[in-house]
Order: structure tokens, then C-alpha cells, then sequence
């Protein structure tokens, strides 16, 4: 493997660390115990990677075949706008993930689970680091006014946790987001890493390989936990039940469905040879994983509750119950489901619909309510962030506002410097930044999402 | 990722790949162990994620390969890959998914500076050893021994 590593000036590397000691405070207990829970893995490092010997040329978009760019003044005006957005966004994004984890880390039942998401959270600012050193590495001078240490100061405060202010705000609930997080929302994480790692600029394309194996990582730890919590709940253990789980995929499939960006958009990172796949279509694979996800959950839940079955039987016998057979004594509430991709939408094609978690429609949003309080965690709904969804829902519904507006004043990472809208947000989904000369595109609706 | 033939595909590890490996795994030894397999799959994918290797026929996966490069294990010091684990879909067998998944293995650990691939087989498995023969393996300098240690704990 040809992997050079770096590290960002001085100055720039310890306003992260002094970053990481304010929200990261447990970094140094993972690093003296790392042999403990990963004897023999290599010592965390907060660096850059760049993969070396990576595809030179444009992959996809109207420059294919063309030389990749090396440095962003290479780059054609609009994409490297473009690019400057999402850079940013993705680096504030990195560390916004780690305050979200920390406000539940110390909750998780078992120790081993408690540092993989640990680790996962150094591997997250490591992610934030890499970005950082994209930004500070190269010349942006063109597509930005800031200086380099501008620059990080406004990424870095964005996420002080000074201003709390809820409407931006999905908080965790308890250590079950942390994995369900990782299971479904580092998921979208993984998608946009992936295709990142065609970018035509080049320094964004030998940055993904490292975060991508890390990424690979980060779904084992909701993953596998997911997995244990459902065998648990299948033995009659109530830790986790399914419907604690099941409302938390609610809460937090919706948010990883946006993350992609509006389904009729992506057509710009297409051209520009920035990422391979439009929205819809990377939205639509990522949909069908966790499809899978809730199947396998589902089997390991019905071998835990019925003995001697055997995998072939488990398959039958899954497909029996979701068909409405009640097979054991297990019904098909007692199983997961995936929520329909429309289920409590503030963004994207369908956006404040009455659309409920299994396809189901309701006629009037009181009902509509009650269905979310069926469907969604209790502590969730009783935060600001449910509460200003539930006022643009009302306002939508009653005709005062359009779904675009309603959805524009719903959580965002429109602007990205200075005052901070948030800071224990989930991650951002920004819009297109201001597209500059592109008139054939009627609607700049990219999202950004990120890792 | 490596498209081939009749619908075989190599691809690296995830994990999703969890479930189909427990059946693998089922199959051929006759016992359900799905938490070996979730603490091992976590294992190899934040050590190497791109190291292990499944093998999909028409979209199912029906074999696996897992190792990684290590080096300092028994005295050597120069990085070697090890293939650790594996396992093919009795259904599915002599279709090649083996040879395809340890070739893909292979490049992985040549392209991390491994000079050399090894495994353990037990000298019973005529199968698996004809496996790595007919692979280009041959016996290794290496003798394995073992002591089985009495248990001493109380009670
Ligand atoms: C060994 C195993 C991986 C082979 O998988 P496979 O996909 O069927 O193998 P391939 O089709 O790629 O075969 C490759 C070569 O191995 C040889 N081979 C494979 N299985 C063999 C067997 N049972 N006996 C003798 N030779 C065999 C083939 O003849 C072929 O040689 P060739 O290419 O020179 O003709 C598979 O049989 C298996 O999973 N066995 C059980 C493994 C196990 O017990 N795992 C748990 C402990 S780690
Ligand atoms: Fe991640
Ligand atoms: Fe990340």
C-alpha cells in the first residue's frame, strides 16, 4: 500500500487537539487502553493519509479522460466552488458527529461497545483533520475570501457547543443512537466516501481510501451491536426491545434519506466528475443495504426465539411471519421494518407528506401526529427539533407554506462560517452553494452530505 | 471488485456479510455460531477491511476469505499475508470462488509489501490442503506444536 502521511502546521494541528480536549476528553483513555480493546492494531494517529497512485484521469461528467486536478486552482471556477462547499461542510460535519456521540458515550451497557464507538469518534476527527488538511494544503483563494487559519477557526467554532440552539438540534437519546447512528447514518457516510473517491480533484480522491476503511469499521460498530441487542430481545431480555430499536431507526433513517441531497438533484457532482452517481440513484442503493440490514436483524431475532431452526428455516419462516402468518407465537409487529422512504420527510421530492412509517397515508395531520407518536422515540418528541417539524408540517398542510419553504427552514448548513447553527445538529446536509454559471440547471439541489 | 464469469463476483468484506457468512460457516460444520462470526468480521474489518474477500454467485454470497498482512508472527519479521479463515458454500463449490477469492487476496497482500502467503491447514483436511496445492502452496519450514494445558480453575 503507497500511503504518505502528513500533518497540518502546527498551529492549525494543536487547535485541533485543543479542540479534541474539549470535546474529545476521552481521547487519551482510548489511546492508553487501545491494546487492551485492539491488541495489536496500529496506533491511532491523527494525520492526513493520501492514497498515492490513484486513477489520474476524470472518471465521469463531461470532462472524462481529462487529467484530474492537482491543485484547486486547476479546477474550473464552478467546480471548484462547488467542491470548496463541500469540503467544508464535510469537515464541520466530522467533528459536529463526535459532540453528538459524546453526550450518550458514557451510557453503553458494555465496555467493548463503549470503545468502538470511542474509537470510532477519534477516527471521526481524524476524518474532520483529513479535510481540514485539504482546505489548508491548497490555494482556495479564488472561490474564497478567508485565510487558512480562518478558514479552520470557523469550522472548529462551529462547533464550540456554545450555541445550543434546539431548532438545530437532534440530540441523542441514549446509547442506542450511538449504534443506530452508526448502522444507518456513518452508512450514508460510506456512500459519499465511495463515490468522493472518484473526484476529479485529486487530493479529495487520495483522502477517501483511508476514511473509507475506517468507515468500514463504523458500520460493524452499529452493526454488530444491532445484532446483539435483537438476540437479547428475542430471550425476553429488555435492555433494548425491538421497539426501542424500531423507533430509533424512525428517527434516524429519514435524516440519512436526506443526506443524499434532493432526489431530483446530484446532476452537478455528475458533470463536474466530482461523484459517479446523481442523488436518487446512490439514495435508492443505500435504501436497498439497510433493507438487508432489517432481514438479517429479523432472522438473528427469529433463530434466538425459536430453537432448532436452521437458516433455510429461518428464511421460510421469516417470509411466513411477514406475511401475516403468525409463526411460534411471533407476529409480524414483533419484528423491524424498514420505514417507508417517504415516513417523515422535511426534505427532498417528498417532504411533509402525511406519509406513514409503512406506506400507510393519513388524511389529516392530527392523525398524522398520533402516528408519530406511535412510530418515533418518546424522548425525541420532545424535542425542539420535533416541535419545529411538527409547526412546518401544520403550516405546509394548511397551505400557508410550500413544502420548499417549509423545508428551507428546517435544519441545514446553509452558511458555513462565523455564528454557529449548531453544534450537536446531526450532520448537516447543505445545500448546493450558489452555483455560478450553470443556467441549465433549474434547481441547484445537491446535498452534501456527509461522514 | 472483480466481475467473472457466470455471475461471480469478489468483493471485499462487510459487514452485511455477516449473516451469509454464519450460514457458510452452518453449513459446513454443522453449528450455528453467529457471535464468533460478529466478533470475528469485526475484527478483520478495522484491522483490513480490504483484505478479506467474499465471493457472490447471482447476488449471494457463498464464500468467504479472511486474513490480513501481519508482520513479527513466529520470528518473521518481513510483512507475510496470512489467510486465516475460509470457507466455500458446500452448493457452490468447484466453481472456482476459492481460487478466485485467494488471487484476490493474494494481489491484496502483494500490493501491502507481503513477499509471502501462509496458512495453517490441519493435516487431516485432505481437501483443504489439496485446496492450497493446487493453489502453488507447498509445505512451510514451520512446524506447529501444541500443549494442552490442564485446566486449574477452582471448582
Ligand atoms: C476448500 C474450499 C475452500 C474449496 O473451495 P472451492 O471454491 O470449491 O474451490 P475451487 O473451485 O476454487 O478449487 C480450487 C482448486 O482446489 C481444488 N479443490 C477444491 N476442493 C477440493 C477438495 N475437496 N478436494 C480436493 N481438491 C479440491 C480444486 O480441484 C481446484 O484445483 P484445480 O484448479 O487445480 O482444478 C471449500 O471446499 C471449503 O470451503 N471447504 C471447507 C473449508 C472449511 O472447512 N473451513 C472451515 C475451517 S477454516
Ligand atoms: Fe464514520
Ligand atoms: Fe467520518
Amino acid at each position: 500500500m503507497n500511503v504518505k502521511t502528513s500533518t497540518l502546521p502546527k498551529r492549525y494541528h494543536e487547535a485541533v487537539l485543543r479542540w479534541k480536549d474539549v470535546f474529545l476528553p476521552d481521547y487519551d483513555f482510548l489511546l492508553e487502553n487501545w491494546d487492551k480493546h485492539f491488541p495489536n492494531d496500529p496506533e491511532f494517529q491523527l494525520c492526513a493519509y493520501r492514497e498515492l497512485g490513484m486513477c489520474s484521469e476524470i472518471e465521469c461528467g463531461d470532462l472524462k479522460g481529462k487529467p484530474k486536478a492537482q491543485k484547486a486552482g486547476d479546477l474550473l471556477p464552478e467546480q471548484a466552488h462547488h467542491l470548496f462547499g463541500a469540503i467544508r461542510a464535510q469537515a464541520s460535519t466530522e467533528f459536529g458527529s463526535i459532540q453528538q456521540h459524546r453526550l450518550t458515550l458514557a451510557r453503553a451497557q458494555e465496555e467493548e461497545e463503549q470503545f468502538w464507538i470511542l474509537r470510532m469518534m477519534a477516527e471521526e476527527l481524524r476524518h474532520g483533520y483529513q479535510m481540514l488538511h485539504l482546505l489548508v494544503e491548497d490555494d482556495w483563494s479564488s472561490v474564497s475570501k478567508e485565510s487558512a487559519s480562518d478558514l479552520i477557526e470557523d469550522v472548529l467554532s462551529m462547533n464550540t457547543g456554545s450555541h445550543l440552539l434546539g431548532a438545530f438540534n437532534i440530540d441523542f437519546d441514549s446509547f442506542v443512537d450511538n449504534v443506530v447512528f452508526c448502522a444507518l447514518i456513518d452508512r450514508v457516510g460510506k456512500y459519499q466516501l465511495a463515490m468522493q473517491k472518484i473526484s476529479a480533484y485529486k487530493p479529495m480522491a487520495e483522502s477517501m481510501p483511508q476514511m473509507l476503511r475506517e468507515e468500514a469499521f463504523h458500520l460493524a460498530a452499529g452493526v454488530v451491536p444491532m445484532r446483539r441487542w435483537v438476540t437479547a430481545a428475542a430471550r425476553g431480555e429488555t435492555f433494548v426491545t425491538m421497539e426501542v430499536l424500531q423507533k430509533a431507526i424512525n428517527k434516524w433513517l429519514p435524516r440519512g434519506l436526506e443526506m443524499f441531497g434532493d432526489e431530483r438533484g446530484g446532476g452537478t457532482n455528475v458533470r463536474f466528475g466530482l461523484k459517479p452517481m446523481k442523488n436518487s440513484e446512490a439514495q435508492a442503493q443505500f435504501y436497498q443495504e439497510v433493507e438487508k440490514l432489517v432481514r438479517d436483524l429479523n432472522l438473528r431475532y427469529l433463530r434466538a426465539r425459536i430453537a432448532d431452526l436452521t437458516h433455510a428455516g429461518s428464511e421460510t419462516a421469516l417470509d411466513r411471519v411477514l406475511a401475516g402468518e403468525t409463526v411460534e407465537g411471533i407476529r409480524c409487529e414483533d419484528l423491524l421494518y424498514v420505514p417507508a422512504m417517504e415516513f417523515f420527510r422535511r426534505r427532498g421530492v417528498p417532504s411533509f407528506r402525511l406519509a406513514g412509517a409503512q406506506g400507510e397515508t393519513f388524511a389529516t395531520v392530527p392523525e398524522y401526529l398520533q402516528h408519530l407518536v406511535r412510530t418515533l422515540p418518546e424522548a425525541y418528541r420532545a424535542s425542539r427539533d420535533f416541535k419545529d417539524y411538527v409547526e412546518a408540517l401544520t403550516a405546509v398542510q394548511e397551505g400557508r407554506m410550500t413544502a420548499e419553504q417549509a423545508a428551507g427552514r428546517m435544519p441545514a448548513l446553509r452558511r458555513v462560517a462565523g455564528a454557529c447553527p449548531c453544534s450537536k445538529s446531526v450532520r448537516w446536509m447543505v445545500d448546493d452553494p450558489v452555483v455560478v454559471s450553470a443556467p441549465q440547471l433549474a434547481r441547484p439541489v445537491t446535498g452534501q452530505p456527509v461522514a | 471488485m472483480t466481475e467473472t464469469a457466470a455471475g461471480i463476483r469478489i468483493r471485499p468484506l462487510d459487514e452485511l456479510d455477516i449473516s451469509a457468512i454464519v450460514a457458510i460457516d452452518e453449513a459446513i460444520s454443522g453449528r450455528y455460531r453467529p457471535e464468533v462470526w460478529e466478533r470475528r468480521i469485526s475484527y478483520y474489518l478495522r484491522r483490513a477491511p480490504e483484505a478479506s474477500l467474499v465471493a457472490e454467485v447471482d447476488g449471494k454470497v457463498s464464500g468467504f476469505m479472511l486474513g490480513e498482512v501481519r508482520s513479527g508472527e513466529f520470528g518473521l519479521e518481513e510483512p507475510t499475508g496470512w489467510i486465516e479463515v475460509l470457507g466455500v458454500d458446500p452448493a457452490q463449490r468447484g466453481k472456482a470462488l476459492g481460487r478466485k477469492m485467494a488471487e484476490g487476496m493474494l494481489e491484496h497482500f502483494r500490493s501491502h509489501g507481503a513477499h509471502s502467503v501462509r496458512t495453517l491447514v490441519d493435516e487431516e483436511r485432505e481437501d483443504i490442503l489439496t485446496f492450497f496445492s493446487s493453489l502453488g502452496f507447498e509445505p512451510a519450514g514451520l512446524r506447529p506444536f501444541v500443549k494442552h494445558l490442564e485446566d486449574r480453575r477452582p471448582g
